[in-house]
């Protein structure tokens, strides 16, 4: 199974970290900071799951998780928002998306690990 | 003519009925006799038989129908007697029967014309005694009484013969009432609708309306309204009206006298708040201020006021005064007796300014909010990479070659970026909080076992010496994850603001018929200054730059949210504290099932 995260985000700070911080942790980061180009990536080369930040332009998280879901049929693929927006979970739970979860900016490595681990099991 | 002489019947004569039956009977019997007489003599056959309109013409004025009965049987013995010895001669036959229906004629005549002149006579008198006007008759030259019923005397409490002794102009209550008729009648010999006042057999006064008309040359004829009552009951309005107005002419508060949903009185500060004149305003439906929009609500609402019960509490509605001002009106309601009649005694309070202030705060908070929400995604944002980096370095310090004090310093650094992402969940959270918009999840729920949750997740046990004191039974309602929060607060403010050796307490009271559980935490630490305890609550407060805020300031925004959240259960958090001593803060939790509004 493919160790491949796919994180979309366009703050290059964060992208430069997380690019070291997965790999450290023993995932194949896949960086995209423009989501523009994110769909397109999805359909090529497939992750495991994709770490969505939300505010973004021109397309923001939400508008590019209704995207994947409906115009690009793919539902069982996890999403997890990451994000510094606050009070998202409100919104989360309303959609009943299994394969949707959040991880609050900033996150410590522990709870990044957590938060994959619960869509993509330990490594072995 | 005197009154008792019109109800007995001015057109009869006197004698009873009997003897006016014998009169007739004798006058009859006497006719036949003479009749039968001159027949059998054979002289003044012709005259004799005039006799007989006497008997008939008698009866037929006393009783038109006694009348006919008379001419019928003076006929037929008239026929009978002249046949007898006029027979067989044809003329004289001829010459009786004519003369026999002639009684019978002249008697319908008679009869005819009585009963018209005497069922005119009863219509005339049942007016005049029946009537519920006082009538009288007076003689315009030296204003006499002719004339007066029953209703008229009572009036006066005067019996009809005293008052046909009376004068008109004496009848007055006063010489101006008097001059005021006097002038009247001079100008307008016939009048409707003149209020006065005429003096009663014992002096006292009695409101009557006149009216008048010449009906023959010397006689006025005047019927006489009793309005006593309608004044008494205009007084008394005036009066009420009166002491109304003294009594709410000064006040802020609009008053309205509302019956029947129609305004009876409204004060000045209802004047100025709808800005329609007193005369604009009375009489009209209370509804007919109210904005169209709200007018569903305020129907409902005032349908209440006619219960036993109406609602206590104020309730708020918009007015649109005459210039179109939209304005917000508190109302409250009582239930009054408002001329003898019940009515509902309205005060409103204008809370227009309040409502637009209380509008424009609301906007502020939420513009605020959407400010915290920014400055906080802002904020959190770059503590990502910095998070992240020390992260990574920390969680392989050999690997990176990071030496033992380095290690330390990095360690404080993220020590420092938790803080502040803490502080920054905690703003988010208060700012919900104050929002309103918060909504609780509640449930019942053992306390203890809460307790012991919390103090296993902050590992308390190993900070402090602690002492639990709560009954397994204790069971409290509300939101247990935010209930867990306000507990771990406490106690690690607790934690935070004592040094070791640390103890802590937590102890439940409430005592039977208590409506509201209280749990304590208390410590050994530092202590609060008693003037400081409300400020310890308020948010942003510690970072004023005094003394207290520095010694405070691991405080954060902590008691905020555990107030605001227990205030959302119908609670509160109070504390009691001695300097150097300890302090003891304690939650009140209502029993009952909380109600709140979403």
């Amino acid at each position: 199974m493919t160790r491949k995260i796919m994180l979309v985000e366009d703050d290059q700070p964060i992208l430069d970290m997380m690019d070291i911080l997965l790999r450290r942790i023993g995932y194949e980061p896949v960086l995209v900071p423009d989501v523009l180009d994110a769909l397109e990536r999805v359909k090529s080369d497939p992750p495991a799951l994709i770490l969505l930040d939300i505010m973004m332009t021109p397309m923001n998280g939400w508008e590019f998780l209704e995207k994947l879901r409906t115009e690009y049929n793919i539902r069982d693929l996890p999403v997890i928002l990451f994000t510094a927006s606050p009070s998202v979970e409100e919104r989360i739970a309303l959609m009943k998306d299994p394969y949707l979860g959040v991880l609050q900016k900033p996150v410590s490595i522990p709870e990044l690990k957590a938060g994959l681990e619960k869509f993509l099991g330990k490594p072995e | 003519m005197r009154v008792n002489e019109v109800r007995t019947g001015s057109l009869s004569l006197p004698g009873t009925d009997l003897v006016r039956l014998v009169i007739i009977a004798v006058l009859a019997i006497l006719c036949i006799a003479t009749s039968a007489a001159s027949f059998a003599s054979g002289i003044l056959a012709i005259i004799t038989s005039q006799l007989f309109f006497i008997p008939i013409i008698y009866a037929a004025y006393v009783s038109p129908r006694k009348g006919l009965y008379v001419a019928a049987t003076c006929s037929l013995a008239y026929q009978t007697i002249g046949y007898f010895y006029s027979f067989p001669s044809p003329v004289s036959l001829v010459s009786i029967t004519g003369e026999a229906i002639l009684f019978i004629v002249i008697a319908a005549i008679i009869a005819y014309f009585m009963e018209r002149i005497q069922s005119g006579e009863l219509k005339y008198r049942t007016v005049f005694e029946n009537s519920q006007l006082g009538i009288l008759l007076f003689n315009d030259a030296d204003f006499s009484i002719k004339q007066s019923n029953e209703k008229f005397a009572a009036m006066l409490n005067y019996t009809v013969d005293e008052v046909m002794t009376k004068f008109l102009l004496d009848m007055f209550l006063s010489p101006r009432e008097k001059s005021r008729f006097l002038e009247r009648f001079g100008k307008e010999k016939t009048t409707s609708d003149f209020e006065t006042r005429l003096a009663a057999k014992d002096g006292s006064s009695c409101w009557v309306n006149l009216s008048w008309g010449q009906i023959s040359v010397g006689t006025v004829s005047c019927s006489v309204v009793n309005i006593n009552a309608r004044k008494l009951a205009e007084k008394l309005n005036n009066d009420n009206m009166m002491k109304y107005r003294q009594l709410t002419e000064g006040s802020p508060t609009s008053i309205l006298i509302v019956q029947n949903g129609f305004i009876r009185f409204a004060n000045p500060s209802f004047v100025a708040f709808v800005e329609y004149s007193p005369a604009e305003i009375t009489g009209k439906s209370l509804s007919a201020f109210i904005e169209p929009g709200n007018l569903d609500d305020f129907n409902k609402f005032s349908e209440k006021w006619a219960q036993k019960y109406p609602a206590k509490h104020a309730k708020e509605f918009r007015f649109v005064s005459k210039t179109g001002e939209v304005k917000v009106g508190s109302l409250f309601t009582n239930q009054v007796i408002h001329m003898g009649n019940p009515a509902t005694l309205v005060n409103i309070v204008d809370i227009t300014e309040k409502q637009r202030l209380e509008d424009q705060i609301h906007k502020d908070n939420e513009r605020r909010r959407g400010v915290i929400v920014t400055v906080a995604h802002e904020l959190r944002t770059p503590l990502q990479p910095i998070l992240g980096y020390l992260n990574l370095l920390l969680s392989d310090a050999d690997g990176f070659g990071i030496k033992e004090d380095t290690k330390k310093i990095l360690e404080r650094c993220l020590t420092s970026v938790d803080r502040e992402r803490q502080i920054i969940n905690q703003m988010l959270d208060l700012s919900v909080l104050e929002s309103g918009k918060l909504q609780l999840t509640t449930s019942t729920f053992p306390l203890a076992p809460l307790v012991r949750n919390v103090l296993d997740a902050g590992e308390f046990a190993a900070k402090a010496e602690l002492t639990v004191n709560i009954e397994d039974s204790i069971q409290v309602t509300g939101d247990k994850e935010r209930l867990f929060s306000v507990l771990d607060s406490l106690l690690s403010n607790a934690v935070n603001f004592s040094k070791p050796p640390r103890k802590i307490g937590i102890f439940y009271r409430s005592a039977v018929g208590d409506r509201q559980h209280h749990i304590s935490i208390r410590d050994n630490g530092v202590g609060i200054p008693q003037d400081q305890f409300s400020s310890i609550f308020e948010p942003f407060q510690l970072a004023d730059g005094t003394v207290l805020s520095r010694k405070y300031e691991r405080l954060g925004l902590s008691l905020s949210i555990a107030k605001n959240i227990v205030q959302m259960h119908g609670g509160s958090i109070s504390v009691e504290s001695v300097v150097n001593a300890g302090s003891t803060f304690t939650i009140h939790l209502p029993k009952e099932e909380i109600h709140h509004d979403a």
